[in-house]
C-alpha cells in the first residue's frame, strides 16, 4: 500500500538539486581562497603560541571535515536510497539500544580528550611570563591606545587602577620618580625573538586586544589589570591592533600601529626617548585624555 | 494518573467562560481572543512582520559592510537621523544600533514567538488532547505583553540619541553609563522592553508546563507525548530558570542608567563582568530554548515523511533534558578571554564539549530515522531535511570555539558570526519553515502552494549558504564582528570581496522570503480546500478537520499508544493514529 499524497511532489528532483547546491556550496570558499593567500583564510601566525594554537585549528579542523563528510555523504545516501518507490515500504523500527550507546560513547570520548587536549595548550600559553620579558602596559579608552614602556631604569612605574581619571589616565602615583621616565607611545613596538608581557587596562568600557596574526583576543576590563597575557613574536613586520569588542561609535576604527623589528631596531627606537625623559627636569606632564 | 482534569471538563468549563468571546464579529475577535489557536496566530503574524523588520536591519549592514559608506538603495531614506546619515549611507553609531537592533528583534520578537509563541500554543493542546491551554486568559496576557514589548522596542529608535548601539549582548559599562553610550533612554527603553518581554515569556512557560503536566488526555502518557511537544515542554523549564536572571540583570542597567547605582561600574565598587555572567547565565540556555523546539519539530516531520518511527524516541527526550540541564553549565563559553578566571575558562570548556554530546546522539538519530524510510520530498520534508545538514555545519564550527586556545584566535570574529547564523537560521529558521509548511493546512483548512514553496526552499537554501559560510572565511582572515567598515583595516582589505559575495548572498535570502510571503497569504484565502490529514500523520492534531472549534476535541480521544507508528506490518494503511487501537494481530515494537 503506497501513501497518496494530495499534491505532486517535486522531490524526485531533489537528490539532484542537492548536488548542485554542494556544488555551489563550496564555490564561496574556493574565491576565498585565491584572495587571502593562505589556503584556509588564515593570516600568517607570527608567534609562538599562535603556532601552538593552528596545531590544534589543525587537527580539529579535519577531524571536523571527516566527520561532516562521512555523516553527510551517509545522509545523502539516505536520502537518495531511500526515497519514495512504487512498491517500497519503510523498514519498521523503533531504535536500537546498542547503537545509542555506541554514538554516545564514541563522541563523549572524542570530545573529553579534545577538551583535555585543549586545556593542556591553553596552559601552556598562560604559563606565567618568563623574567626576561619586556613589560609594556596597554591602556585602552575611547577610542584609541597608549603604550607604557619602561623608562631608563627598565622598570615601569607601579600603578593604581583605581587612580585612573581622565587627568591620570594610567593611575600612575605622580610622587613616584618612576613616573616621569615612563615612555609613552601611540604604537606597539616590540623586539622579534623576547617574550613580551601585556598589562591590559581601559579606562572606559570594556575593549579588547585583538591580533589576528598573533592568534591573541583578550578583553580589556576597566577597574583590573589583565596581567596573563605575554606572547613571542617570530619574525618582524607590519600589523594593526584592533578593538574587538563593540565600545561605542568609534569602535570600528579603534586600532593601533604595532611594528615587530629587531633587538637593534627595538633599543634604537627606544633608547632615545628613555633619555630625553630622564633629562627632563620638568615637572611631572599631566597626561591629557586625547 | 496526572491527567485529572481531561480535556472533555476542560472544554466544557472554558465553554460557558468563552462563549461569548465566539460571538464577537469583525477585528475584536483577532484582538482578544483566549483561544490558543487564535493566540498563536497572533504570535505569527506578528514575529512574521519582526522578521521583516529585522531582516531588512541585516540588509542595510550587509549594504554597509560590502559597500561602506554608500547610500543605501531603497531603505536609506526610511531610516531615522541617528541611523543614517542624510545621503542615506549608515552612519558608525547608526550601524551599531542596527546591530544591537538586528540581534534583539529576531531573538526576542521573531525566534522566540514563533518557536515557542506560535507552536506551543498551536500545538500543545492540539497534540496532547486538550481542550485549550491551563490558563486561557493568561494565554492572551502573554501575547499582549509581548506586543507592548515590541513597540517598546522598536519606539527606541526615536528616543533622543537613538535606540541603543551596544549589541544585543549590551556589555556593562558600555551599556549601563550615559557617558560612554550616549543613548541612555534608548538604553533604558531597551532594558524595560526586555523585562516586558520576559514577563510574557514566563507567563506563556507556566502555561505550557502546567498543560503539559495536567491536561493530557487519557492514555497520554509523557512518553507518548510527540516530540514537539517534548521539547517545548523542557523549553518552557528553561525558560522558568533563565528569563528572571535577565530580567534582574536588565533591571540593574535601568539602575545604573538612571538613578546612579554602579552595580557594573569599578569605580563605584562594581564590577563589569558581573553583566556577563548574568547575562550568559540567561544568554547560553536561550540558545537550547531556541533550538530545542526546532529540534522537536524536525524530529517529528522526519518521522512523519519517511513513514518511520523516530528513531530511538526515548534517547531523543532524554538526549533533550541533559541539553536543558548542561545548557546551564556551560555560560562561561562566552568569556573565555573575557578577563574571567583562567581555570575556570578550563572547565566551561570541558561542559561546553560534553554539551556536544547529546546534539551529536539527535543527529545520529535523525539519521536513524530516515534510515530504511520511504522518503517522501515534500516542502517541508525539504526544510527539515537542510536542517539536519545545516544543524551539523553550526555544531562542527562551534566545536573549534569550544577548544579554549582556539577561541584566542576566532573569539567575536565572523567565524562566532557564520556559527551562530548556521544553526540560528540555518537550522532555527529552517525547521520553523518546515513547520510552518507541515502545519499550515491545520492552522488554515487549506492547502499552500507547492510551486512556490520549492522556490521558497531552493532560494532560501542556496542563498544561506552563499551569505554565511564565507563568514568562516571572513573570520579566519580576522574579521571583528560589529564593525561598520572593515576597509579601515590592511588586512581585511584583501578579503573584502568576500563581503561582497555574503551581501549578494543576503539579498537573495531577503528575495527568497517574497515568494514565502505570497504563498501563505494567497493561499490562506484562495489556496484549495485542505483534507483533515493531508500527510497521513498519527498525532491527534490531525484527527480533526477544519475549523477547530474552541475546546477542540468534541469528545475526549484515548491515546493507545506512542506518537509515530508509521509503516506498522501488517496494517493496510502505512500509519496508525494515537487514537486508534492496534488491531489484535499487530504487535507494536516497544519504543
Amino acid at each position: 500500500m503506497t501513501t497518496r499524497f494530495p499534491f505532486r511532489s517535486l522531490g524526485s528532483r531533489f537528490a539532484g538539486w542537492l548536488g548542485a547546491a554542494c556544488a555551489l556550496f563550496l564555490a564561496a570558499p574556493a574565491f576565498a581562497e585565491q584572495r587571502s593567500g593562505n589556503i584556509w583564510g588564515l593570516p600568517p601566525c607570527v608567534t609562538v603560541h599562535g603556532e601552538k594554537i593552528d596545531s590544534l585549528f589543525m587537527i580539529i579542523f579535519w577531524l571536523t571535515a571527516t566527520v561532516f563528510v562521512l555523516t553527510q555523504s551517509t545522509y545523502l545516501y539516505f536520502l537518495i536510497a531511500y526515497r519514495k518507490r512504487p512498491g517500497h515500504k519503510a523498514f519498521y523500527s523503533h531504535g536500537s539500544n546498542k547503537l545509542e550507546i555506541i554514538w554516545t560513547t564514541a563522541p563523549t570520548i572524542v570530545f573529553l580528550a579534545l577538551a583535555i587536549y585543549g586545556n593542556r595548550i591553553w596552559d601552556e600559553i598562560h604559563r606565567p611570563a618568563p623574567s626576561n620579558s619586556l613589560v609594556v602596559d596597554v591602556s585602552s579608552y575611547q577610542f584609541g591606545w597608549q603604550m607604557r614602556y619602561p623608562g631608563v631604569s627598565g622598570k615601569l612605574a607601579p600603578i593604581d587602577v583605581r587612580k585612573i581619571t581622565d587627568q591620570n589616565p594610567f593611575g600612575t602615583d605622580p610622587a613616584d620618580p618612576l613616573t616621569s621616565q615612563d615612555v609613552i607611545a601611540s604604537e606597539l613596538v616590540i623586539p622579534v625573538g623576547r617574550p613580551v608581557h601585556l598589562l591590559l587596562h581601559s579606562r572606559d568600557v570594556i575593549h579588547s586586544f585583538y591580533v589576528p596574526e598573533f592568534r591573541l583576543y583578550q578583553d580589556c576590563v576597566p577597574g583590573r589589570t589583565i596581567g596573563w597575557v605575554w606572547f613571542q613574536a617570530t619574525r618582524t613586520g607590519n600589523f594593526q591592533l584592533a578593538c574587538n569588542q563593540l565600545c561605542g561609535t568609534g569602535h570600528y576604527n579603534m586600532k593601533a600601529p604595532i611594528r615587530v623589528v629587531t633587538e637593534e631596531e627595538f633599543q634604537k627606537w627606544l633608547k632615545p626617548r628613555q633619555e630625553k625623559n630622564a633629562a627632563s627636569t620638568a615637572p611631572v606632564a599631566t597626561l591629557t585624555r586625547p | 494518573m496526572s491527567a485529572t482534569i481531561t480535556a472533555d471538563s476542560h472544554a466544557t468549563a472554558h465553554h460557558g467562560d468563552h462563549g461569548h468571546g465566539h460571538g464577537k464579529k469583525g477585528i475584536m475577535h483577532y484582538l482578544w481572543n483566549t483561544d490558543h489557536k487564535v493566540i498563536a496566530m497572533q504570535f505569527l503574524f506578528s514575529s512574521i512582520l519582526y522578521l521583516v523588520i529585522g531582516g531588512a536591519m541585516a540588509l542595510a549592514m550587509r549594504w554597509q559592510l560590502a559597500f561602506p559608506g554608500h547610500p543605501i538603495p531603497v531603505i536609506g531614506h526610511l531610516l531615522p537621523s541617528t541611523v543614517v546619515s542624510d545621503d542615506g549611507a549608515l552612519i558608525p553609531g547608526g550601524y551599531n544600533m542596527l546591530v544591537t537592533m538586528h540581534g534583539t528583534i529576531l531573538v526576542f520578537f521573531v525566534a522566540m514567538p514563533v518557536l515557542i509563541g506560535v507552536f506551543g500554543n498551536f500545538l500543545i493542546p492540539l497534540k496532547i488532547g486538550a481542550g485549550d491551554m491551563a490558563f486561557p486568559t493568561l494565554n492572551e496576557i502573554s501575547y499582549w505583553l509581548f506586543s507592548i514589548s515590541g513597540i517598546i522596542m522598536l519606539a527606541s529608535f526615536f528616543a533622543p540619541g537613538g535606540a541603543p548601539g551596544t549589541g544585543w549582548t549590551a556589555y556593562a559599562p558600555l551599556s549601563s553609563f550615559a557617558k560612554y553610550n550616549g543613548t541612555p533612554l534608548g538604553q533604558t527603553l531597551w532594558c524595560v522592553s526586555l523585562f516586558i518581554n520576559g514577563l510574557s515569556s514566563l507567563t506563556g512557560a507556566v502555561n505550557y508546563i502546567t498543560t503539559v503536566i495536567t491536561m493530557r488526555a487519557p492514555g497520554m502518557s509523557m512518553f507518548r507525548m510527540p516530540l514537539p511537544v517534548w521539547a517545548i515542554f523542557v523549553t518552557a523549564i528553561l525558560l522558568i530558570f533563565a528569563i528572571p536572571v535577565l530580567s534582574a540583570a536588565a533591571a540593574l542597567i535601568i539602575f545604573d542608567l538612571n538613578f546612579g547605582t554602579t552595580f557594573y561600574k569599578p569605580s563605584g565598587g562594581g564590577q563589569p563582568l558581573l553583566w556577563q555572567h548574568l547575562f550568559w547565565f540567561f544568554g547560553h540556555p536561550e540558545v537550547y530554548i531556541l533550538v530545542l523546539p526546532a529540534m522537536g519539530f524536525t524530529s517529528e516531520i522526519l518521522a512523519v515523511f519517511s513513514r518511520k518511527p523516530v528513531f530511538g524516541y526515548k534517547a531523543m527526550v532524554y538526549a533533550m533534558m541533559v541539553i536543558g540541564f548542561l545548557g546551564f553549565i556551560v555560560w562561561g563559553h562566552h568569556m573565555y578571554v573575557s578577563g574571567m578566571n583562567l581555570t575556570l575558562s578550563a572547565v566551561f570548556g570541558v561542559s561546553t564539549m560534553v554539551i556536544a554530546v547529546p546534539s551529536a546522539i539527535k543527529t545520529f538519530n535523525w539519521m536513524g530515522t530516515i534510515w530504511r524510510g520511504n522518503i517522501h520530498y515534500t516542502v517541508p520534508m525539504a526544510f527539515a531535511v537542510a536542517f539536519v545538514s545545516m544543524f551539523v555545519i553550526g555544531g562542527l564550527s562551534g566545536i573549534f570555539m569550544a577548544a579554549t586556545p582556539i577561541d584566542l584566535f576566532v573569539h567575536h570574529t565572523y567565524f562566532i558570526v557564520a556559527h551562530f547564523h548556521y544553526v540560528i537560521f540555518g537550522a532555527i529558521v529552517f525547521s520553523v519553515f518546515a513547520a510552518i509548511y507541515f502545519w499550515f493546512p491545520k492552522m488554515s483548512g487549506r492547502m499552500f502552494n507547492n510551486t512556490l514553496g520549492w522556490i521558497h526552499f531552493w532560494m532560501s537554501f542556496v542563498f544561506f549558504n552563499l551569505t554565511f559560510f564565507p563568514m568562516h572565511n571572513l573570520g579566519l582572515a580576522g574579521m571583528m564582528r560589529r564593525i561598520s567598515d572593515p576597509t579601515v583595516y590592511d588586512c581585511l582589505r584583501q578579503v573584502q570581496p568576500l563581503n561582497v559575495v555574503c551581501t549578494i548572498g543576503a539579498m537573495g535570502l531577503g528575495l527568497s522570503t517574497i515568494p514565502f510571503l505570497i504563498n501563505m497569504f494567497w493561499s490562506i484565502f484562495k489556496g484549495p480546500k485542505a483534507p483533515a490529514n493531508p500527510w497521513h500523520s498519527t498525532t491527534l492534531e490531525w484527527t480533526l478537520s477544519y475549523p477547530i472549534q474552541h475546546g477542540n476535541f468534541p469528545v475526549v480521544p484515548t491515546i493507545h499508544h506512542g506518537p509515530y507508528e508509521y509503516s506498522v506490518p501488517g496494517l493496510e494503511k502505512d500509519y496508525l493514529p494515537q487514537n486508534e487501537k492496534a488491531p489484535a494481530h499487530v504487535t507494536l515494537e516497544a519504543h
